[in-house]
């Protein structure tokens, strides 16, 4: 009796809803029974818990389809409702079909030609584009709210109101409001012909909108609602089954009800209670009911919240699933790990497998796994036979014989061994640095161990640190994880095209210490860490001969460098002398220079390891960077370098200039705080004389931290311990040492001094209204002496401030990277070079504008064609005369065609510089071409989901708050994360509006003309620039209008420019000795007096503020506000020049193609502002998606993410059960095309290496090789 | 969306930031829909109503091909259908 589960593949999901005949269809059963269970414990037939809605229960086949538990797919019963229910999440789309239709006819309110239009509008779209516009059904919906009476019967239309969650009341012509009871809703709804549906994006054949009403409904199989047996022996029911319990329960008694014949009243209370059970049985948390909650004041978790959100069903089991073969465990350091391995403990090795099929060549070897069995380190788990049959070795009692019959075709699951590949992982996972594949390497201990160099990428540290492994199970997993996935395919990042790891820490100090030129060593030394280094050779000749052979660190480090290879940096010492501040490599040995962060460490384009990499290839960077570490690990090992209390104290008199310096701050503020008191701050534009003085304190007090961590810094100097390492870049700033020898300087809050506390006064310390430093928040004392209790108190302040700001930050962009991710993960590099989507829409024709792959590109460039004819040059011997630039130019035509136009031009000066021959440009140009398809990317490159992560983890590196340059001076703008995030939300309005203003040649260069353009800009009312008031006489109302001098000059006006434009308003006035206008007031005082107020006298609206800047030799004016078109139409402005940081004006004023440039150019200044290196294709991208509609759509469910196809990627993205109603009415059809889409079904992505499809048929091609003696049969006769 | 009152009096078209767009004639418009294999609805679109389709006086349908500046390429092409709206 039982049936076989057949298994497909899922090809597309249609969405609709399930109609009553369905359901009954579909149903195995009538639920008519509250009851669940017997008082033996058996389920009740008839009840929600009856065995044949399939079964959960071990061992029990189920009564429906006769299978065991792990075969039984559930089945459905039903539910007879005695009066029809609204479904609550269809209540707003019954909602809009009501009003929409007439309700005597059931017609779509539009007139017959209209409906044939739309129509064959609709079916245009169908045929040519697949998909019918949202556009099309807005119009179609505005057009029918405007009718009042049916075109088709002429009956009035009534209004229709939904009232939360599921009631409906419409509003007759006289006003009066009526109930619509579910029975006439339904009705209304079956009359609607079919055709008029479609009108409003409803599939009538797969969603009729009658079916929104329930009269029927599905209960769904208990595998949906298992019970759980508590510890206690209890039954526990899920909360689907209380409901549906709930829902069985009403329905009974309103059939008694019914056929007792008991009052309409208690009748119609009951209705609502079982409109309230479904109602909370769908969505327990509908707008206007109260959640249905379980006896412990639990709210329940009904369908709706299964679903919805982080812990809902799509994002928590669908989109990231719990994996096996995987491990966790904190993370600590080991510098004699490779860079590419982990260490992994024992421990943990012995419970992570491999599966490793048994073969002629292996099976000796596996033989040994078995016999060593679970316990034993270099072991295995199981043995799996060809027939499938496992034998777990726990619980095998001859592990021998086993071992013994092991053939070709077992599978022995082994235990990890050294030099697997796994998958590494830290959280939160923000670019795809954050999974690399790691090397094994068991060793003892109970913590993952991992190379210090390695951290960066993962943004790991040690202090507590936790880490994921996974261990891919197949050939392929194990392939793709070390070529695809290894670290050494890592070192350059694709957000800025430059080594992301490096030295850090120690490693960077030990560099320094080693390459200092002081530094020499015995040939024990020298020799050991040189081997150490790996380094297999003769001994280089010792720099100096006697008294005794000593080598230098400088001549260590040479013998790694390739002969050939030559590197110039400036050094992150620095410093007065020349052979520490310049690090010159020539042919391979480290003439002068240092090796410090500039050259090595983490995070920098141009270090040594970059050079390397983009000369002789990553594997080659790999070899150099690790042996260089081992190198100067041994060496630092040798020396020792330690940090003590004494590296930081001061000396005496450095201690006295510090406190000279904080005192000289504590003078400065008092003669600002005494011209204050006397009137005599100057006051900054657009600040009142507190904010100006606050201002000058600010600026006066920066000062002093800065100046004290340099004055620190220097008079330490390199000797000093703690100087070394912030010298060398190795950790620390010169901040960090000011404030912990120095003195510890301004504690901000919001920006700002201290302020907040007592009334008048942070602390009861001090008086009321001191402005002095040490009242606001000023410390003078340094950590190596300690704080006083205030100054503590101060300090912690600060401290709050900056923790509750980090913790705002993670959230905000780390909702940020959610939002990038889903609205470009489809984005995809085609096999013709184009970005597409999922659909085969074009976002770019070519990626990035130059087809260029930033993680190959050298730090952002394409090919440094320079480079290449400098090389080419050098090496190359000169033969042949110089081409002229004709010859070069026709050369790079001919063989260049290809190149970007600015590489082209790059090597035509290039080559024309160096006078190489022709044939030596036609070899360089060849050369060129080469490295640049090199960097060209590749097909499947799932570039928008790089572009998302490079622009979102630096999301977190980002300041919060908007930056107020010291107050004094520069305009206040939204910098940071706020303005990335208004960005790419494609806000209507910035926070803050802001134009440049660029100035025709005459006016732009001379500061009093410019100044004059800039004041007629702003915006001037006439309440700007006078006094006014009212004046009453007996018989009339005056208003007086005194027309400021200073006010006016400020503005570049005369009391004349008032006095037009009284005159332009048609107004009789008197002018009085005292230069005011007097105006008789004929209608309502008030209303006059504002409206003269508000006229403008000059200037351009929306212009708040100007400011005169000077950029690159000529003034122009910044404002605040922003107003393009008008300020365009000023002849002395330069509108080929004048841009805004509005995104949306410059759509509507310029076109979609320069908002896409402005936006890009707005994201690239906000970033770099930040000293964030993020490569320009991403931005280029993220703007082409966001405009490629024509308009600017945001990076979220309002813009890109809303506009997709795909039903499952919006459901999985936000808002998931509104998502599949709308899904499911319009009958939409989900072809798993998408990313989202294609991971929440199981299946793999199209993308990277699951693009690639082979069009041989795999099975013909097997029974092919088997007939001719296939490599299989020959491994067994072998056997 | 592009409202009578933001139609600014000065040529547009000179502004650093609007690319030249050119409207492309039938021939090119074949090759480019048989070089990557396209119908015209999988470009990017760029509205009738946009200040520079309107400058150029670009029509629904046609196929616009713009020259970008590009600070990683120095030139790139790109190309917007023009749609209604």
């Amino acid at each position: 009796m039982s049936q076989e589960v057949e298994i497909k593949q899922v090809d597309s999901i249609k969405f609709g809803v399930l109609s009553p005949v369905e359901i009954r269809r579909l149903s195995v059963m009538e639920v008519t029974t509250d009851e669940t269970y017997d008082q033996d414990g058996l389920s009740v037939p008839g009840g929600v818990m009856d065995t044949r809605l399939g079964t959960i229960e071990p061992r029990q086949r189920c009564k429906t389809c006769g299978n065991l538990p792990d075969k039984c797919p559930g089945h459905f019963g039903h539910i007879e409702l005695p009066v029809p229910v609204i479904h609550v999440s269809f209540a707003r789309e019954i909602e809009r079909v009501l009003q929409s239709t007439c309700r005597q006819c059931g017609r779509i309110l539009l007139p017959s030609d209209r409906i044939s239009d739309y129509r064959e509008k609709i079916r245009e779209f169908e045929e040519n584009y697949g998909i019918v516009p949202d556009q099309i059904f807005d119009q179609i919906k505005d057009e029918v709210r405007r009718s009042n009476r049916c075109p088709h019967c002429g009956a009035d239309k009534y209004q229709v109101k939904l009232e939360r969650p599921t009631r409906f009341y419409e509003r007759d012509p006289d006003g009066v409001l009526r109930l619509l009871n579910t029975r006439i809703i339904r009705e209304r709804l079956i009359r609607i012909p079919e055709d008029d549906l479609r009108l409003l994006n409803i599939d009538p054949e797969v969603a009729h909108p009658a079916w929104y009403v329930i009269e029927v409904l599905p209960v769904p199989p208990i595998q949906v609602r298992p019970s759980i047996i508590l510890e206690t022996g209890e039954r526990s029911e899920d909360d689907l089954t209380h409901k549906l319990v709930d829902i069985v329960r009403t329905a009974r008694r309103i059939r008694e009800y019914i056929e007792s014949g008991a009052s309409p009243l208690i009748i119609q209370d009951h209705e609502d209670l079982l409109q309230y059970h479904v109602t909370t049985y769908f969505d327990n948390e509908a707008v206007g009911i109260l959640p249905a909650q379980h006896r412990t004041r639990k709210t329940l978790k009904t369908l709706a919240q299964r679903l919805k959100g982080k812990e809902g069903r799509f994002r928590k089991n669908l989109s990231g699933k719990r994996v096996d073969f995987s491990a966790r465990t904190v993370i600590s350091p080991d510098p004699y790990l490779g860079i590419d391995e982990v260490g992994v403990p024992e421990e943990i090795a012995k419970i992570l497998t491999v599966p490793e099929r048994v073969t002629y060549w292996n099976r000796d070897w596996l033989v040994q796994l078995v016999r060593n069995g679970p316990f034993i380190h270099p072991g295995s788990e199981y043995v799996v036979r060809p027939n499938g049959a496992r034998h777990k070795l726990q619980f095998v009692e001859n592990r021998d014989s086993l071992a013994e019959a092991l053939d070709i075709g077992f599978i022995v699951e082994r235990h990890l061994l050294d030099g697997d590949f796994v998958i590494f992982n830290r959280q939160p996972s923000l670019h795809r640095l954050s999974m690399l594949g790691h090397r094994v390497k068991v060793l003892p201990g109970k913590t993952f161990r991992l190379h210090p160099s390695v951290c960066p990428p993962y943004n790991a540290d040690f202090d507590g640190d936790e880490m994921n492994l996974h261990v891919p199970q197949s050939i392929e997993a194990h392939v793709e994880t070390s070529m695809l996935l290894g670290v050494k395919k890592h070192y350059l990042t694709p957000r800025y095209g430059a080594p992301i790891m490096g030295a850090i820490r120690d490693f960077i100090t030990g560099a320094y210490l080693l390459t200092r030129k002081d530094t020499y060593l015995t040939k024990e030394e020298f020799a050991r860490i040189i081997y150490a280094a790996g380094y297999e050779g003769k001994l280089p000749e010792p720099e100096v001969k006697k008294p005794v052979p000593l080598w230098s660190g400088r001549q260590a480090v040479s013998l790694l460098f390739k002969e050939d290879f030559n590197y110039v940096n400036k050094t992150s010492v620095g410093g007065p002398s020349r052979d520490e501040a310049e690090i010159i490599v020539k042919n391979g040995k480290l003439v002068s220079g240092v090796i410090d962060k500039a050259s090595i460490g983490a995070e920098k384009a141009d270090t040594i390891l970059h050079r390397i990499i983009k000369k002789y290839g990553a594997e080659e960077g790999h070899r150099f960077i690790s042996s260089f570490q081992k190198m100067v690990r041994e060496f630092l090992l040798l020396r020792g370098f330690s940090f003590s209390y004494r590296d930081v104290s001061l000396p005496k008199e450095v201690q006295g200039q510090v406190e000279k310096e904080a005192n000289q701050a504590d003078v400065e503020v008092n003669s600002l705080l005494e011209d204050w008191s006397k009137g005599r701050i100057k006051r900054i534009p657009g600040m009142s004389e507190e904010e100006s003085l606050e201002a000058y304190i600010m600026d006066a007090l920066s000062k002093v931290r800065s100046k004290v961590g340099s004055l620190v810094s220097s008079s330490l100097g390199l000797d000093n311990n703690m100087v070394i390492m912030t010298k060398t870049g190795a950790r620390g700033s010169d901040l960090n040492v000011g404030q912990i020898s120095g003195c510890l300087g301004q504690q901000a809050l919001r920006g700002k001094r201290i302020f907040k506390g007592y009334i008048g006064r942070p602390l009861p310390h001090f008086r009321k209204g001191d402005l002095s430093p040490v009242a606001r928040g000023f410390i003078k004392s340094n950590y190596y002496t300690g704080l006083s209790p205030v100054e503590l108190f101060y300090h912690s302040m600060g401290g709050r401030e900056s923790l509750v700001d980090t913790a705002v930050r993670t959230q905000q962009s780390g909702y940020l990277q959610r939002r990038l991710i889903h609205a470009l993960e489809s984005l995809r590099v085609e096999y013709d070079g184009t970005v597409r989507d999922s659909y085969g829409n074009i976002v770019d024709v070519i990626y990035g504008e130059d087809g260029v792959d930033p993680s190959k590109s050298d730090h952002g460039k394409s090919v440094d064609a320079k480079r290449i004819v400098e090389e080419y040059a050098l090496s190359a011997v000169k033969k042949g005369k110089p081409a002229d630039r004709q010859t070069v130019k026709r050369i790079i035509e001919e063989h260049g065609r290809l190149l970007p136009v600015n590489i082209q031009r790059e090597a035509f000066h290039a080559i024309v510089s160096k006078g190489l021959s022709k044939q030596a440009a036609r070899n360089v140009v060849e050369q060129i071409l080469r490295e640049y398809r090199r960097a060209l990317v590749e097909a499947g490159e799932s570039v928008g989901v790089v572009a998302a992560q490079s622009i979102g983890e630096p999301g977190t590196q980002m300041t919060l708050r908007t930056f107020h340059y010291a107050g004094v001076r520069e305009a206040n703008v939204t910098l940071g994360l706020p303005r990335l995030i208004e960005l790419l939300d494609a806000r209507k309005t910035p926070k803050t509006p802001m134009m440049t203003v660029y100035l025709k040649t005459p006016y732009n260069k001379d500061y009093a003309r410019a100044l004059r353009v800039a004041r007629k800009l702003v915006y001037t009312t006439i309440e700007d620039v006078s006094r006014i008031s009212l004046k009453s006489t007996m018989a009339y109302d005056y208003l007086v209008i005194h027309p400021v001098k200073e006010w006016l000059s400020e503005r570049g006006l005369t009391e004349k420019d008032v006095e037009k434009v009284l005159e332009t308003l048609g107004l009789k006035f008197n002018v009085k000795s005292d230069g005011s206008f007097e105006i008789l007031i004929k209608t309502d005082p008030q209303k006059f007096e504002s409206k003269i107020r508000k006229t403008p006298v000059s200037g351009i609206t929306k212009v708040k503020g100007v400011l005169l800047k000077e950029e690159g030799g000529e003034y122009c004016i910044v404002t605040e506000g922003s107003n393009l078109v008008e300020v365009f139409n000023i002849p002395e402005v330069d509108h080929t020049r004048t841009i805004s940081n509005d995104i949306h004006e410059i759509a509507s004023v310029l076109g979609i193609e320069a908002a896409r440039a402005a936006l890009i150019n707005e994201m690239w200044k906000t970033l770099n502002e930040q000293g964030l290196d993020v490569d320009w294709r991403h931005l280029s991208l993220v703007a082409s998606a966001m405009t490629q509609d024509g308009e600017i759509k945001q990076i979220g469910r309002h813009g890109v993410s809303g506009r997709k196809q795909s039903v499952l990627a919006k459901a999985a993205f936000e808002r998931a059960v509104q998502v599949l109603v709308e899904g499911a009415v319009s009958g939409a059809e989900d072809r798993l095309l998408g990313m989202t889409e294609r991971v929440l079904a199981g299946s793999e992505i199209f993308a990277g290496t699951g693009m690639v499809k082979v069009y041989v048929d795999i099975g013909g091609f097997l029974s092919r090789s088997e007939n001719n003696d296939g490599g299989e049969s020959v491994a067994q006769q072998q056997a | 969306m592009v409202s009578k009152k933001n139609i600014s009096k000065v040529n547009i078209l000179e502004h650093v930031l609007v690319p030249s767009h050119k409207v492309l004639s039938s021939e090119e418009r074949e090759m480019l829909l048989r070089k990557y294999n396209i119908k015209p609805s999988q470009l990017p679109k760029i509205l009738a109503s946009d200040p520079v389709a309107v400058a150029i006086g670009a029509k629904p349908g046609d196929i616009l091909e713009i020259t970008r500046k590009s600070p990683v390429a120095g030139v790139t092409l790109a190309y917007r259908i023009v749609v209604e709206g």
